[in-house]
This record gives C-alpha cells, structure tokens and sequence, in this order.
C-alpha cells in the first residue's frame, strides 16, 4: 500500500521485493493459497481430486458472499456484527413462509431476502442517523435477531418443499448453484466497486470522511445502503444455507460475524477504512476454506483450524504494524 | 502595471465572536499574476480565503470578480465561478489513483454512472500535461511523495477549469527541493493566464515565485507592493511594529545553567542546540512549521530523537518518554490544549491533578477532599471563571481552559516548564493573566521555555529569543537588541546580516 | 451553558448511570415481587444470585478495559480455557489442585500479557487482536479439554462448591472482588490512570501516564479475572466443558454498557458492571418465572441495550446542540 516511489533510491533489494508482496495482501494471499494447495495435494492424494476442490468451493460459497457485503462495508470504515443472526433470520422466514404459509419458492425467497435488507436498513440508519456505535449496535442486533429467530421458529422447522431445496442441490455445467451464485454475486460487486461511481465512493468515505462530505458525498444514505446490502447479502446467503441444509434451525449462522471479518481482513481490508477489494475478501474465504479442507483431509483435530487461521491473521495484522511503524 | 483586475476587494469586512477577522480590507489582484499575501498568525489571510471561496459571509464590502459584483454563497458557488482552494490540509484517498483523486466525484461517466476509465485518464493525463506533472494516472497516490501529492491536490483544483488558483501554505508539507517543482507549475499556469494567490509564512518563496504582494496586520489591510520593487525588509516592516507594547517583566534569572540540548536532531529538526538557565524565560519564536513544537516534544521524549544530548543540571540524561522527562522535573504544556492537554469530558478537579496526583493520595490512595481542596486553591489563585471545580472542561472558555493546564503544571511544579503558544485563541484580558503567571513562576525559579508566534508576545515575556526556521535556529536575540522587525527578519530565514535588517 | 444545572434533574441522574440502574432493579424487584410470588424467595435469590456470579466477575474485568478504552473479545475463550488446563492437569497428569489452578490462571494472564503488548506496544487494532485471540484460544480449550472433562478431585471442586453463611462461594468471591476492585478503581492512583487513559489517550501520555505499560497490566487483569471466573465456574458444575464461556464476552460488554461504561473510553465504574449485570439476570430470572418462552431472553436483553445506547446517542446529540 505504501511503497515508495522508485526514482528515489531506486533500490530493489529482497527486503524491498518481500516487503511489497506482504504489503500488497493479495498477492501474499495468492501466494499463500498456492503454497498451501501444493503442500496439501503433495501430502494427501484425496486433496486434489475434483469432487474435494468442488467440496471446497461449495462450502466457501456462503461466506464469500456474506463478505462481499462485509467487504463493502470495511472499506467504508464500519463492519456489521448481524450477518450470522440475520443469515439465520431470513433461513427462518423462508422456511416459515414456505413451511406454514405454503407460499410458492419464489415469493418466500423474495420475502425472505427483503427481510435481510430491511433488517440493513434498520442497523444503517441507528448508526448512520441516530449515532450509535457500530459495535454496540451490531453486538445489540445480534442479540435481537437471534431471539427473534427462536421465537418463530421454535426448534427448527425441517419440512421443506423439493422446489426450495433446488435453489442449493440443483447444478449448472457440472457445478452446483451456489457455488454460481458466489461467482455472479462477487464478479458483479467487484465491477461495481472499481468502476461504478456511486461504489466508489465507498473509497472516499473510507478514506477521508470528511473531504468526502465536502465533496457533496450524502454519507449517512451511503452507509445506509451498505447496510442494506450487507443484510441482503446476507439474507441471499441464509436461503441458500437453508436449502443446503433442508432445515432452518435456531443457531445457523452463529460465528460468521468474526468469521467473515477475519477473512476480509486477511483480504486486505483496514479496519480504519479505506482499503479493500472483493477479490481479497474472496481470497480470504478461500484461504480459510482451504485450512478448513486441510484439516478435515489430514484429520488434524478440528481445534486447531481456527488455532491456524487466528495465527495467521495475527501474523498478517502484526506486520503490517510493525511496517507502518518503521515508515514514521 | 496595467493588466486588468480579476478580484477585487472592496471594504470587506468580517467579524466573529470577540475578534474582528478582516476590517475595511480592500486591494486587488490582476488576471494572471502570482499574488502573493503576507501576514502573522491572525493577520486574516484565512478569513480571506474563505470570504472568496464563499465559506465564510463578509460582514460589510464587496467582492467584484472580472468587473462583476459577486455574491458567493457557498464553495459550490466558488467552483462555478472558477474559483478552486487548494488547502493545507490533505484532501486526497490515498489508495485510490491519482486519475480518480483528481476528478473525486465527477468521474467522466457513461451511462448508468459507470466510470468511463479511459475518458477519465485522458482528461487526467492531460491536466498532469498542462502543469507539466510526470505521473501516470493509475498510480496510488499514496505511493507519491509528498510534493507530487501536492501537485495531484492542484490538478484536482484546475480540473474545475479554474481562472483563480488559491494556494495556502503550498510548501508547508513538502520539502525545499520539491518546491522547484511547484514553482515550475505556478509559472506554467501563470503562462496560461491562471491567476494565483499565494500565502505563505516563507518570505524567501513569495520573494522568488510572487509578482505583487500585500500585506495584512490584524485584520486590516496594510499595503501591496511590486516584489520588484521592494526589499524584504519593507515588507517585514509592513507585517509588524505596532504602536503598543505590552509592559516589559523584570528578568529574575540566574546564570545557573539548567537544561542544556546539544545537537538535537531529528526528521523534522536538524543540530539545534541551546541552553535555559535558571529562573529564565526563554522564548522560541518563528513561523509555523519551524520546528519548534518538534523539538519540545522531542525534549521530553514524546518523540523519537535520531540525534542529540540533554543535559540537566550538567547531568547526562536520557529521557526516552514522557513519563522520564516529568520524573526529571520537565513539563509541557501542549499547543494543542483541547486534544492534547486537557481531558474535556472530565471535571476541572481532575484536570488539575493528572499531572500529580501523588501529592493528592496517600499510600496510593486518592483524598477526594485534598483534590477538591486544591482544586479550589488554583481556582482562587489563577482567578478561573467557572460555576464550580467539578464542571466539566469542555464547557469552559479558551482562557479559562488553558488556565487549567497552568494550574495542573504547577501542581506538578517541574523545575523546567515547556510552554507550547500559551494565548492561542484566548482573548486579551486572559492573555494578560496568563503573561502573570509565567513571570511568577519564573521569579520562583522555574526554567521555562515559551513556544510562541506572537511577537510582541514574545517581547513582553523573554528575557533570551532563539529564532527557529525550517528545522534550524537561525539566530538568538536578548532582550534589549530585539525587536520585531529583526525576530520576523531570523524568523523568515534570513541571516543575521546588519544590510538585510535596513 | 452558563446556568446551574438543576440538582436532581433527569438527565444528571441517567449520567450517574450505577444509580439509575441500581433504583431500576429496586424498582424492579419490588414490582416482581408484588406480581410473582416466587420472585423474592430465598430459593431464586440465591439462585440468581449464584448464576451471575461468574458472570459479574468477567464483567469487573471488562468494565476496567472498557475504562481505560479497549475491550477484549477473547474474555469468553479464556474463561473456557482456564478451567481446560487446570481439568487437564488433574484429570490426565495428576497433578495436585493448587498447581493445577496456579497454572490454568497464569496460562490465562499470559494470554492477556501477550493481547496487551500486541495493542499497545506494537499498535494493532484492539479489536482485530482480540477477535484472532478469540478464536486461537477457543481452538486450545478444545484441544485441552478434548469433548469435555469430568470427575474432579474433591478439593477442586471445593471451591464453588462449599457454602458459608448459606451462600454458596461464587456468590462470595464475587461480593470481595466487587468491593475489592469497587474500591481500588475509583480511590487508587492506579486506577485512576485507567481513566485518564480512557478520556484522552495523548494527554494521559504527555500528563507522565506510561500508557504502553498501564494497558498492558489491564489487559493481564481482564484475563486473569476471566481466568479466575473460568475455574470457579467449572468447579461449580464439576466439568470442564469446551464450549464454556461461548458469547460471554458480547454478554459482560453488554452489561458494562448499560452499567455505564462508553466504548470511547473514560466512562464507568465497577460498581456499573456488577449491576450491569445483576439488571440483564433479574430480567431473565422474570422470564423464567413469568414463564415467558425462553427465546425472548435473547430479544429483551438485546432490545434493552440497543434502547439504552440509542437513547444516549440522542441525549448526547441534544446536549451539543
């Protein structure tokens, strides 16, 4: 992020070389899922075989999503704790309108997914609008939704129609839905984020609030969308784990927040603003599919998934301090 | 000089809360020229930048723009007219190109708002072109140095098709050699007929790039001259020398030396050395940016030092932060008050003793009683103007909150007390209160050093000047051979030469 | 701005949050008391009581990181983790009780020493530390003690489990950590720096506050506090189980929250947290009694909080006007 510029001292030295690639995260992130798929396919023969690389993307493809939002959402400089409870919440809804209200698949979906954005829209104006902290709001939320959720559903609800279960089981050239969804869903969020100029924006607000509101930017309706969208996205996401699953039950989605940050982070995303790509955020799901994969291929305790991927983030988070203190 | 007039100040007149920003100010500036305008701290040049960028409304006068009156009401308005700022502060995203920095929100688009990449370089391209700015349009801005990025924020002005360039303190942040480049794009835009108003504390600058410039002194309007025609000292003598002088103190000094710096230097400050003496006021004057603040800090160890020794009593010492310098008997009260030396939410008891509150807690323990009492003890004595000790700070005036960083410090009574621009932003009648206490403590025999960009300030108060500029003391002055004229000639960077001070 | 403020005006009440809360409870109390007649047994209250027992003494951390303006997200995976290491030592090594616990909290204050000097010596995001932490130690909980741990020695178990004065131990522990901790935050030059800390970061360094050094012994605090919670708490249910102090983290923030504490720093007593904590259990505890469903706990507490904040933004939004 803040090499240099070379007609300085033009030194290339391979402290220099090491220093970029950690600083430009995706290409560390490339590097890293590419040591580790080789260490794996090298290690374990069951590892590159189509059927575990499709299991791979498969599972990955509702945290890609959900970060798409989150993503969107760090490079303005806020993040939202809700994801999981409202990924959870909008599984509910559709299972109810389906289950209880015997509403066609099309409508509970769409019910479902508005619910997610209007859920968005309520975190978007307490923080935007009224000033509440974004933490406090989110850990809240969390709290709320999830309630909420074991209020309609109870203990679950694990009756649903074959048409709603297509929208995860049915394939499309060889691969599963979901796993299509993920790739329309990110490769439209990251065309609109580098070229359209109402996204772009988001860089502004993230970079420098206030020269973004002297440029005429309406921040409070900007974070509000972002909200929307985090909420939709993840709304989307609960109907396809829901369909995954053929159940909507009480705790889907419970950890996902962190998850989800943690792998933006890992994609290059400040928590101050500003900085951040949906391919990294993309990157950063994968990376953590694939030590999830490695683990559950070398039958490595559960455990120590999250050991791995904690360090790693730390490692990446505490290099990056450590760098930006040496530049001062 | 015959050109025509592209603004012209008729009377202007801005007042605010307390103090009279601009009065009466009327002068002009031609189409096409560098102008460049002069002045102290509170001489005005920002109220005016901002009375044209239609920031702020003239209370009185009229602004006549190409031979029109004019009415701005905002810096939208400004815009639309041609008019664009370039600020001290950065406004630039950083990770964002230099392409999308320079045209912000007005990308060039093709429909359903989606960036038109490859207009939008073009354009970019060809402004970096026209002020003869060598960077590709897809770098990071964050990648460029800092007088590029600077030259980015003036590609973003002129991207408005701008007729009038305001440029506030363009060299603040960029270093000498980079300053060629900027004056290469100030002559290339003067070719094209922009014109430019230049402000800048740095006389030798506006000496070498300006065609004209005006001077103002608290808010009123002084004079303008051709720079060739001028020497820098009439132009000194224009931004300073008043008639009222505030009383001189009797100096309560004694040889002993107290502190000694040798050498300090750092990325912000290079090789200064100087020494306080006992019971001594010894002033640092100079222009903002000079390094004064840097050094201070680096003094009692809240920033790091590359270079240097202190010496305390003749004593070696290493004070690595700040906790070493107060444990040292060094205190600093910061420029910044509100953000650095005060805790706002908090009562005024507990502000005064932050700085120590040993001497209000027995065996660790705090007396609320003692706190209380001694928070009514400084009350008293420095006269400060609240409903009661437990107040909140935030709700005190400027004078009253800066009284409160006095009070905690002598509470903490540190034998050396750093003082960082005392009266910034306090009215008069504090002022005088506050000249009070830092000549007691002084007659008490604390060493203090006042930071400050007040001249006559800096009159009233010292017994020793030392004049900072750019990171460097250019010359040291006692009491009796100076006077504002020959501090402003040191502050400005110029040597002590006899010629220049004529 | 210049006139007096009125002396018992609403809004310099709803400040002194600990007494509002604690008139709230009062308050409370009486109205449940009247409506259900087994609120205010001797059988709830001390059940009640003993419950958030653990909880409180996680909060007392909190609220101290909180004052000082950090928070840590990896509190509930050390409660856990404590309890692990200490199981695992007995069960598995045989080693005696005290050596068990000793260790099980100092792995715990290690944990926060090394959180501390990643934030405040190194820089990072308080947030993104303890959010990794969060996780890595989790990972060691499950790791130590594998699907669960059971069958402790009798001293172990002990020490929740013995009874003085017909109150069980949590229930002691943390009344003497409350007092003890109620006292030293507010009356100690030490804990005074926390707030200072908190209010202004800059001028706390420049007022002589070793800020790098201060946050890190409160990071060490906040999990050992958590550490001590996590033993007691397996003691008292005889297990060490891995997903112990799941959500405790986002639960005791919630409760320092509305005991007083800003996320801003500077704001907050102990005193807060306890009854921070004590407000979120009464409520639940009504639930329970008024058989409402379970699964409105979670909407309540989360409504409250979210009533609370909203209804400070505003306040303070008025204030500046």
């Amino acid at each position: 992020m803040t090499t240099l510029e070379n007609h300085i001292e033009g030194r290339f030295s391979v402290g220099t070389v090491i220093r970029s690639i950690i600083q430009n995260r995706v290409l560390f992130l490339i590097l890293l899922i590419v040591l580790l798929s080789l260490f794996a396919g090298t290690t374990y023969d069951t590892f590159f075989t189509q059927a575990n690389l499709k299991a791979v993307i498969l599972n990955i493809a509702i945290d890609s999503i959900v970060s798409v939002g989150m993503m969107i959402l760090l490079v303005s400089g806020m993040f939202d704790l809700t994801v999981g409870s409202v990924l959870g919440f909008t599984g509910a809804i559709a299972a109810l309108c389906l289950d209880k209200l015997g509403m066609h698949p099309s409508l509970a979906v769409l019910i479902a997914v508005a619910s997610g954005v209007c859920i968005g829209a309520f975190n978007g104006i307490i923080v935007a609008k009224v000033g509440v902290n974004h933490l406090i709001m989110g850990l809240a939320m969390l709290g709320v939704v999830r309630g909420i959720i074991l209020l309609i559903i109870g203990s679950g609800i694990h009756r649903l129609p074959v048409e709603f279960l297509n929208i995860s089981d049915g394939t499309f050239l060889g691969f599963r839905l979901p796993i299509w969804y993920m790739v329309v869903i990110a490769l439209f969020f990251a065309f609109m984020l580098r070229k359209n100029n109402f996204f772009r924006r988001y860089y502004y607000i993230g970079g420098n609030e206030k020269a973004a509101a002297f440029s005429g930017i309406n921040v409070p309706m900007m974070r509000i969308v972002s909200f929307m969208i985090s909420g939709g996205l993840s709304g989307i996401a609960g109907v396809i784990l829901t369909a995954k699953l053929a159940a909507s039950i009480p705790t889907l989605g419970t950890g996902l927040e962190l998850r989800s940050i943690t792998a933006c982070i890992l994609g290059g995303a400040s928590l101050a603003g500003g900085y951040g790509t949906i391919l990294g955020s993309f990157l950063g799901v994968l990376f953590m599919g694939l030590v999830n994969n490695l683990m559950i291929v070398s039958r490595v305790a559960i455990s120590w998934q999250s050991i791995v991927v904690s360090g790693i983030l730390l490692i990446a988070v505490t290099i990056d301090a450590l760098l930006k203190k040496s530049e001062q | 000089m015959g050109k025509q007039s592209y603004i012209v100040f008729q009377g202007i007149t801005k007042t605010f809360p307390g103090v009279k920003a601009l009065d009466d100010v009327s002068f002009s500036i031609s189409a096409g020229e560098v102008h460049a305008i002069v002045g102290e701290n509170g001489a005005g040049k920002s109220t005016l930048i901002n009375v044209v960028a239609g920031n702020y409304h003239p209370d009185s006068g009229q602004l006549e723009i190409k031979g029109k009156q004019e009415k701005i009401r905002n810096y939208a308005e400004a815009l639309d007219m041609g008019i664009s700022v370039v600020y001290q502060e950065r406004s630039l995203v950083p990770n964002l190109s230099v392409a999308e920095n320079i045209f912000a929100d007005r990308q060039p688009r093709t429909f359903c708002g989606f960036i038109n990449k490859k207009k939008m370089y073009a354009e970019s391209e060809k402004i970096c072109e026209s002020i003869k700015l060598d960077v590709r349009p897809n770098t990071l801005v964050g990648n460029l140095i800092p007088a590029k990025q600077q030259m980015v924020e003036i590609a973003k002005a002129l991207s408005n098709d701008s007729e009038l360039l305001i440029l506030d303190e363009p060299t603040a942040t960029i270093t000498e050699n980079e300053t060629e480049i900027l004056f290469r794009v100030i002559k290339e835009l003067k070719r094209k007929g922009i014109s430019i108003i230049y402000i800048s504390h740095r006389l030798q600058e506006i000496f070498n790039i300006a065609d004209r410039v005006t001077v103002l002194k608290d808010g009123k309007y002084v004079g303008t001259r051709v720079i060739s025609e001028v020497k820098v000292g009439d132009v000194i003598r224009m931004m300073v020398g008043r008639d009222i002088y505030a009383e001189k103190y009797r100096s309560s000094l004694k040889e002993e030396k107290v502190l000694e710096v040798r050498n300090f230097s750092s990325k912000k400050f290079h090789d200064v050395s100087f020494e306080l003496k006992h019971g001594e006021v010894l002033c640092f004057a100079g222009l903002a940016g000079a390094g004064r603040s840097e050094v201070a800090r680096a003094v009692i160890g809240a920033d790091p030092l590359e270079e240097g020794e202190i010496y305390i009593h003749g004593t070696r010492k290493r004070i690595a932060n700040p906790e070493q310098a107060i444990e040292n008997g060094i205190g600093y009260l910061p420029e910044d008050r509100k953000e650095q030396g005060l805790f706002l939410e908090m009562a005024i008891s507990k502000n005064i003793v932050s700085g120590n509150l040993d001497s209000v807690s027995k065996n660790q323990i705090i007396n609320e009683k003692e706190v209380q009492r001694v928070s009514e003890e400084y009350r008293e004595k420095l006269r400060i103007i609240c409903p009661s000790v437990t107040t909140k700070v935030k709700q005190l005036s400027g004078g009253n909150q800066q009284k409160i960083v006095f009070a905690k410090w002598l509470l903490a009574n540190p034998e050396i007390l750093i003082v960082d621009e005392p009266t910034r932003g306090i009215d008069v009648g504090a002022k005088a209160e506050i000249y009070r206490i830092i000549r007691e403590l002084a007659s008490q025999g604390t060493s203090i050093i006042v930071i400050s960009s007040d001249l006559p300030e800096v009159l009233t108060l010292s017994d020793r000047i030392i004049v900072m500029y750019n990171g460097t003391i250019t010359g040291e002055l006692t009491r009796h051979e100076a006077t504002e004229e020959n501090i402003m000639h040191l502050a400005s960077g110029f040597e002590r030469k006899e010629e220049m001070m004529v | 701005m210049n006139t007096l403020e009125k002396r018992f005006s609403f809004s310099r009440l709803l400040e002194n949050r600990a007494a509002f809360l604690g008139i709230l409870i009062v308050l409370i109390g009486l109205a449940s008391s009247i409506i259900f007649k087994a609120f205010f047994t001797p059988i709830n209250m001390k059940s009640l009581i003993l419950n958030l027992s653990t909880e409180a003494i996680v909060a007392i951390g909190m609220m101290i990181l909180l004052i000082s303006g950090c928070f840590d997200l990896s509190a509930g995976s050390v409660f856990g983790l404590s309890g692990a290491i200490a199981a695992r030592m007995m069960y598995i090594n045989h080693y005696p009780v005290w050596i068990s616990v000793l260790m099980g909290l100092v792995t715990c204050i290690a944990v926060g020493a090394f959180n501390g000097f990643l934030i405040a010596k190194i820089g990072v995001n308080p947030l993104i530390v303890t959010l990794a932490m969060m996780g890595l130690v989790r990972g060691l909980v499950r790791i130590a003690a594998g699907t669960g741990l059971i069958g402790f020695p009798a001293a172990f178990t002990n020490i929740a489990g013995t009874t003085l004065l017909g109150l069980r131990m949590p229930v002691w522990y943390m009344v003497v950590l409350t007092i003890l901790f109620s006292y030293l935050v507010s009356k100690t030059v030490f804990f005074r720096k926390f707030y200072y800390m908190g209010a202004n970061e800059q001028a706390a360094k420049l007022s002589g506050i070793n800020v790098v050094r201060t946050r890190i012994i409160s990071f060490m605090l906040m999990s050992g506090l958590a550490g001590l919670a996590g033993i007691i708490f397996s003691s008292r249910i005889e297990s060490a189980l891995s997903t112990l102090g799941v959500g405790m983290e986002l639960r005791s923030i919630t409760a320092c929250v509305l005991g007083g504490a800003s996320l801003a720093g500077g704001q907050g007593g102990v005193l807060g947290a306890v009854l921070g904590t004590l407000f979120v259990a009464v409520i639940n505890n009504l639930m329970i009694i008024g058989r409402v469903s379970t699964y409105w706990q979670k909407v309540v507490t989360g409504t409250i909080l979210l009533t609370a904040v909203t209804l400070d933004a505003v306040i303070s939004r008025q204030k500046a006007d």
